[in-house]
């Protein structure tokens, strides 16, 4: 969200409006805070989930839980926080994760993954939404937890405190996270290595 | 190890450069939608307050229950007793008839 849009919108005075029960200031929050719930609710969305259904469950806990923000941080970092901690609640919810396999990739996706594994050199531009899709793949095949820091730490490039700011975590518990998870994908990397592309 | 290490560093790069390219502002109607539900749902303050009280009083209402009969255990006993012995007129006028 830019400083100018911020600067345009008067939050502390919605604020008050919708604590006083109106609905147009109500509607004008949602509107101003979609984009920063529907980011974090895109980046940590989980299988079979309407990213609609997340946003909006978000937004119904921000106004239960109005009462309760007492200014100590700025607003869109509690929200932030609520909408990272609903989506941990969903992912945490979906118990079995897919297997991964060459077979359910697409011809892209096949292609960059071919290229990672055998050459050293970078994905070509082009490929970076096929990219993106084959990393939204392995990332489903980590714990929820661990899901969730990686993709902090390496797409989102977030520090340990950002994350530990949006989690609730220390710092320490992210970094086993993220040792874990790196783990985990470097041992998905050696099977993938060793079986043939079909 | 290092190589698949290396390999995940270079997919996420790439992965990085994919441009964002879905709307990020709210469907029509959602905004309307949600602050609608929101404005009507009771407010939170006063039902978890109604939640907590209607608790206690449950709790209470037990511990209250649990100790009127523990307390009132032995004159009920001793009554169920005595209700035996207790005098019977039907039964002494057919004894006697």
């Amino acid at each position: 969200m830019s400083d100018d849009v911020e600067a345009a919108f008067d939050l502390v005075a919605c604020l008050e409006r919708v604590r006083a029960r109106d609905q147009v200031a109500a509607r004008e929050l949602v509107e101003h805070l979609h984009p920063l719930v529907i980011r974090i609710v895109r980046a940590h969305l989980p299988r079979r989930v309407a990213e609609e259904d997340l946003s909006q469950e978000v937004f119904m806990k921000v106004f239960t839980r109005l009462g309760q923000y007492q200014g100590s941080v700025p607003f869109p970092h509690w929200v932030s926080r609520i909408a990272v901690t609903t989506c941990i609640d969903h992912l945490r919810a979906q118990k079995r994760r897919p297997e991964f396999r060459w077979a359910d990739l697409s011809e892209n996706e096949a292609d960059v993954l071919d290229a990672v594994l055998t050459s050293e050199n970078d994905v070509g531009a082009n490929d970076a939404l096929a990219a993106r899709e084959l990393v939204a793949k392995l990332l489903e095949q980590l714990k929820p937890d661990d899901r969730l820091v990686i993709q902090m730490l390496d797409l989102e490039q977030k520090t340990l405190l950002e994350i530990s700011q949006l989690t609730g975590w220390s710092t320490t518990l992210i970094k086993v996270r993220a040792f874990r998870a790196r783990r985990k994908l470097q041992k998905l990397f050696e099977q993938l290595q060793r079986k043939e592309r079909s | 190890m290092k190589n698949s290490a290396s390999a995940w560093q270079r997919l996420v790069v790439a992965a990085r450069h994919a441009p964002d390219t879905v709307d990020e502002s709210a469907p029509f109607g959602f905004s309307t939608r949600v602050a609608a539900l929101a404005m009507a749902t009771e407010r939170p303050g006063m039902s978890a307050l109604m939640n907590r009280l209607s608790l206690r009083a449950l709790g209470v209402a037990l511990a209250l229950m649990i100790f009127s009969i523990a307390a009132n255990y032995s004159s009920l006993s001793f009554s169920s007793d005595s209700d035996q012995d207790s005098f019977d007129p039907v039964a002494d006028v057919l004894t006697t008839s």
